[in-house]
């Protein structure tokens, strides 16, 4: 097994192109060219938390030929370019509860450290011991130069809690290195585009420097008019540079509706608005790879706009015989599924700049879930539901896997985009190398 | 170097070319290059020497231009240039005079702070030391679980498996959260650290955003650091949380790292249990600043420095948009938002102006950003943005546009002189009164700022510039020969100099005398270990630095410690040069050329059987070296008793120490000293080094040379100086008045038209 593992990773080396990329290559005039028309592939990770109503999630069939479920429903459209991984599950143990390590391995598929935050009856635990792969494939994608973007990665959050701990953190940069989503909209726009609206306020400013320069200079002794000529030499030299900085979005800047709160009930237009920056900056190629987090992991999201007053985290403890509960989790989980549409609509929508197809064609997005299922806290079956054709997997299916560890998916997303990476997480769970999914 | 008023002697001069000049060259253009009525332009210009040559051998005299050529064209070109024509020339001819200057980058940084920091007076800081604590019984602060409200004098706890308080509080989960202020007395980067096995975070400055956040234990980390620019003479808000929960033991240190020494717990001596308000402050990083003179003076331009200038107004009017509702005291929603923050903005402007908007001002910088901006948050960001970047912003020392302005004027530089900053509101309210044109309120207002830590501030700069101890942040000794001589013996030497100066120069009979006569040391364990001294007592945990009385005989203030004895040697042994050079510059005011050529220090071991001194006058002993050496070597042999640790002896290589010297004196008459003791108490009385302290301390306070400000300002400077007990902060407070109050008449960069007010834009 393992010797047909390597001998193929080394076939596709020997072509200097990733596996995921043969089916694309194929059409192309030849080989020779193929490493610099490489498309570009994004990966987005979509987490949604508290788990699913499984009956209504899980498609029942296997293979091509299945039915969508009422969860899933909202990505009919999309059917033939879906992949739904069942039997996917998280294996890590260790210290903390099923929702610290649901959330804190989810994609660093290795322990938390021992620490001092108490979840529900396990031990205490602190932050995990490793980094999760989309900032793994970051650092790859970011340490070449036909692949680096100007931000790598994007951590994109909808109402997250304003605290740092186990449940709110599933990014990490490294060992005890949880990095903190930006849930605000404004934030994300500054971080896009706050510079460059100051250099604009910046070059109208300095116009009038120095007209004023120019009238105080008369009044000074001559000695004294060196330091002010020098200084409009200066002016003027720093507006050259301003000038000569292109503008830099090829695309229209996103215009956000201004002063949307963060508060529970502006979560539609705050997802929305997250979702029009996240198609933008992939537009504009801002980031190849991108997560989406929604609250937490236990989030407590009271979607008081499909009249559920009660928070999510709690729903999720009803017993399955509750079926008004497990009514409003099926609503709460497709109102996630429809945000996630949304996505995959503007996406596909979106044609991929400088090349043929749309941005879908491009980008595989995947929804995740720290648990199987909200009211058991399991961490098998692990929801993975995959979108969109940047990865190069067979796609339009479901696949219903023997209950394998999750750090093998992770390895599966890392050689799609090139990175060969032959263990990840705790290498114990890598066993079998990456899932085959093409 | 140091500042000295008519030391700038020109070079040597060819009598020849003098000579030749005056015959063929100064009917026209006057006997020095002044010019005369014929030709009134003054020889002077930009050409090089060469290009000087070749047009006075190409074209002059006009009326025979072939009458001088070849070496004698060369020759009197080279004297017209040095001695009048050359930039250099110019400079050394002209009157010492005040220039046009601009804020330097300290000044901007603080003066950013107090502009958008509130203008609300800061709690004082009083003598009360520590922050406030409060231990809860369980995991969070709720009002109903806090069993203990005290002060602690300062962080550092092992609680081990106990509870803080048996009875009141379990021992298997509490809660503690400390609140205060951090006193910063330099301005630098400050590492933060916080060592605890526990949950714990802190926030300081930003109180929104906590700085450390390891409210998550995770692993083995035990030691939390974050690194950030503080501006000196600041206090900042500080509140530390820290959890107890089913750790086996529980403990906490809040330590930090000042600028250029090592990691410890933060002294008692820097922690208010007050409540303070946070500080802007710009972290943009400014190109050094010219100190050519011997002091910081923003005399000079570079493009690196009007992007920093840029970025500093940018981040200072980001932040003012991101916080302006709550700086203008209004709220999104509020029907005259706009109308306040148009009035911050006016205010912000006359603030940063120093004296109130004239009408076009007025139009320019706050009612058109509120004309062209829809959102008034942007309108302020530009209007911000434009007033910081204004001349009128940056520049100290602009004519006014007419005489009411002059109160302002003087209460600007009264508070540039004593804070590097802003006036504040008391002062501004004097300025509007125009009281400040009353030489006995301005003083009021001078004795009454000289008191803020930013006052403390400024002098601590001097100091930092005057003892050169910026050049001693990383002292390192041979280990061989002086083992325990670690980097944490240096922070001790630094932390021991500062609470002697502190003493020396703020507390009870603050006496300068006494920076170099007092017969004490504050040392800690550490530091007398090494250097064999008995401490009084056990030192408290609070104060490990206890004041030590030396040997009156062998020690003396200033010049025996042993941050300064270290920093002026070499790693093996003293060295009598950079002490003598120490004591002539700093101490004298004594003007020294460098060497005529770089010349590297004899090694030791090539003369094995010499003692450094008589190394040294071996090395120095050339005439051409004598000329200074024979002043500096003098001064220096004075301080041999110190070895490079700074540790007393009397003996080198089993030989004597020679610890004699002379100096001869303005008056020509030479005066012999022996030891440390003999050369303070030589010092303390005398008033050339009276003077020179006097000179140093004005021109870092004003930023301009104190011959500018009239002959005999120096000699009545230093008569007041003695006449007030040798107080520095009393003098400070004279150099600021004197530096406020400068007749218009007698400043230069005022002599000029008044602008006119109509001046069309």
């Amino acid at each position: 097994m393992t010797r047909n593992f390597i001998s193929r990773r080394e076939f596709v080396r020997s072509l200097g192109v990733s596996a995921a990329v043969l089916p694309w290559i194929t059409n192309l005039p030849s080989l020779g060219w193929a490493s610099q028309t490489r498309r570009k592939q994004r990966l987005v990770i979509v987490f949604t938390p508290n788990g699913v109503v499984p009956d209504r999630f899980w498609p029942r069939e296997e293979g091509e030929a299945f039915t969508i479920t009422p969860i899933l429903e909202p990505l009919a459209p999309w059917k033939d370019r879906m992949l739904v991984l069942h039997g996917v599950c998280d294996k890590i143990r260790g210290d903390g509860d099923n929702h610290m390590r649901g959330m804190g391995c989810l994609l660093t598929g290795i322990e938390l450290f021992p620490g001092n935050i108490q979840g529900g009856s396990h031990t205490p635990a602190g932050w995990a011991s490793g980094i999760s792969i989309d900032q793994e494939i970051k650092n790859f994608l970011q340490s070449q130069p036909e692949t680096r973007t100007r931000f790598g990665s994007l951590e994109f959050g909808v109402l997250v809690p304003d605290r740092a701990d186990t449940w709110t953190r599933m990014v990490y940069a490294g060992p005890n290195q949880p990095i903190a989503p930006i849930d605000d909209p404004y934030q994300m726009f500054h971080k896009f585009y706050g510079r460059q609206k100051d250099q604009r306020l910046v070059r109208s400013v300095l116009d009038e420097v120095l007209a004023d320069l120019n009238k105080v200079q008369a009044l000074v002794s001559q000695e004294d008019r060196q330091l002010l000529e020098q200084h409009m030499a200066f002016v003027r030299q720093m507006e050259e540079q301003l000038k000569a900085q292109p503008d830099e979005q090829p695309h229209a800047v996103p215009e956000l509706e201004p002063g949307v709160e963060q508060e529970n009930d502006r979560m539609p237009e705050l997802t929305r608005m997250q979702l029009d920056l996240l198609v933008h900056a992939l537009e504009n190629d801002f980031a190849r790879v991108a997560t989406f987090q929604f609250t937490n992991s236990v989030g407590q999201a009271r979607m008081r706009w499909l009249d559920i007053s009660e928070g999510h985290h709690e729903l999720s403890h009803e017993p399955d015989s509750n079926e008004v509960a497990q009514d409003k989790l099926t609503r709460i989980n497709r109102w996630y599924c429809e945000q996630l549409a949304y996505l995959v609509k503007r996406l596909a929508e979106t044609p991929e700049p400088g090349g043929p197809g749309t941005l879908l064609d491009n980008t595989t997005i995947i929804w995740t879930n720290e648990l199987g299922k909200g009211n058991s806290h399991t961490l098998d079956n692990i929801p993975f539901v995959l979108v969109g054709n940047g990865l190069g997997f067979r796609m339009g299916r479901v696949v219903r896997l023997p209950r394998v560890p999750h750090n093998r998916l992770h390895l599966a997303l890392a050689h799609a985009m090139g990175h060969y990476l032959e263990r990840f997480g705790n290498p114990d769970y890598c066993g079998d190398g990456p899932l085959v999914l093409t | 170097m140091m500042a000295q008023q008519g030391a700038n002697s020109p070079e040597p001069q060819d009598p020849q070319a003098v000579q030749i000049y005056q015959q063929k060259c100064a009917r026209c253009h006057g006997a020095e290059g002044e010019g005369t009525a014929d030709y009134p332009k003054p020889l002077a210009g930009t050409k090089s020497l060469e290009e000087l040559a070749r047009f006075i051998e190409e074209t002059m005299p006009e009326d025979d231009p072939e009458s001088c050529v070849g070496q004698e064209a060369e020759r009197v070109a080279r004297y017209i240039y040095e001695a009048f024509y050359s930039p250099i020339a110019q400079a050394r001819r002209a009157p010492p005079r005040i220039a046009l200057s601009r804020l330097t980058a300290n000044q901007l940084r603080q003066v950013l702070a107090d502009l958008v920091g509130g203008w609300a007076a800061a709690p004082a800081w009083d003598d009360q030391r520590g922050l406030e604590a409060e231990y809860y019984d369980g995991r969070s602060f709720r009002r109903d679980k806090r069993q203990i409200q005290r002060r602690d004098p300062l962080i550092d706890f092992h609680f081990g498996n106990e509870s803080p308080a048996p009875g009141t509080i379990g021992s298997e989960e509490f809660a503690i959260r400390w609140q205060g202020g951090l006193y910063v007395p330099q301005t630098g980067e400050y590492q933060i650290a916080i060592e605890s096995d526990n949950g714990v975070r802190l926030w300081l400055n930003d109180m929104n955003a906590p700085l450390i956040d390891r409210w998550v234990r995770s692993g083995d980390e035990r030691l939390h650091r974050a690194t950030l620019f503080l501006l000196g003479g600041r206090v900042y808000p500080l509140r530390l949380e820290f959890m107890k929960f089913k750790e086996k033991t529980a403990s906490v240190r809040l330590l930090w790292r000042m600028p250029h020494r090592v990691l410890e717990p933060i002294p008692n001596r820097y922690l208010s249990p007050h409540r303070y308000q946070p500080v802007f402050v710009a972290t943009t990083p400014f190109p050094p600043e010219d100190r050519s003179q011997g002091y910081t003076r923003g005399s000079s331009v570079s493009l690196e420095w009007q992007q920093a200038l840029v970025d500093a107004a940018l981040q200072t009017a980001s932040f003012v948009a991101e916080n302006a509702d709550r700086l203008a005291g209004t709220r999104p929603d509020a029907g005259d938002r706009a109308e306040r923050l148009k009035e911050y903005c006016r205010l912000l402007a006359e603030r940063a102006f120093r004296r109130p908007l004239n009408a076009q001002e007025q139009e320019r910088f706050v009612d058109r950003p509120f004309q062209l901006h829809a959102s008034p948050v942007d309108a302020a960001k530009q209007s911000v943005l434009a007033v910081l970047l204004s001349p009128q912003f940056v520049y100290v020392n602009l004519p006014w546009e007419d005489s009411s302005i002059e109160p302002y004027a003087r209460a600007a530089q009264l508070s540039l002189a004593l804070w590097d900053s802003l006036p504040d509101e008391p002062l501004w309210r004097a300025a509007r009164e125009g009281k400040t044109m009353d030489a006995g309120e301005l003083r009021r207002q001078a004795e009454r700022m000289v008191r803020d830590l930013r006052a403390r501030a400024k002098l601590g700069g001097f100091v930092e510039q005057w003892l050169k101890l910026d050049q001693m942040h990383d002292v390192v000794k041979d280990p061989q020969l002086y083992p325990g001589f670690t980097p944490e013996l240096v922070s001790d030497l630094r932390a021991s100099l500062d609470l002697f100066l502190d003493d020396v120069l703020w507390g009870a009979n603050a006496d300068w005398r006494r920076l170099l006569l007092a017969d004490y040391v504050y040392a800690n364990a550490r530091m007398a270990e090494f250097y064999g001294w008995q401490l009084p007592e056990t030192p408290g945990d609070t104060q490990p630095f206890v004041k030590v009385v030396l040997e009156r005989d062998r020690y003396a203030g200033l010049l025996t410690h042993p941050l300064l004895m270290s920093g002026f040697a070499y790693t093996s042994t003293s060295s009598p040069i950079h002490r003598g050079v120490f004591v002539a510059r700093s101490l004298l005011g004594k003007f020294l050329r460098p060497p005529p050529e770089a010349v590297a220090p004899l090694a030791p071991d090539l003369h094995p059987e010499l003692t450094t001194r008589a190394r040294v006058e071996l090395q120095t002993s050339p005439t051409q070296c004598q000329t200074c050496h024979a002043m500096i070597n003098s001064l220096g042999f004075l301080l041999e008793n110190y070895d490079a640790v700074g540790r007393y002896r009397l003996l080198e290589k089993n030989r004597p120490i020679d610890a004699s010297g002379r100096y001869r004196q303005p008056d020509g008459t030479d005066v012999a000293l022996q030891g440390a003791r003999a050369l303070a108490e030589y010092l303390a009385s005398s008033d050339e080094s009276a003077r020179a302290f006097v000179l140093q301390l004005f021109q870092h306070a004003v930023g301009q040379p104190l011959a500018a400000y009239g002959s005999n300002t120096l000699n009545e400077l230093t008569a007041r100086f003695r006449e007030q007990g040798y107080s520095v902060p009393d003098l400070l407070v004279e150099i600021a008045c004197r530096a406020a109050s400068l007749p218009v008449a007698t400043n230069p960069a005022l002599s000029v038209a008044p602008l006119p007010t109509t001046t069309p834009h």
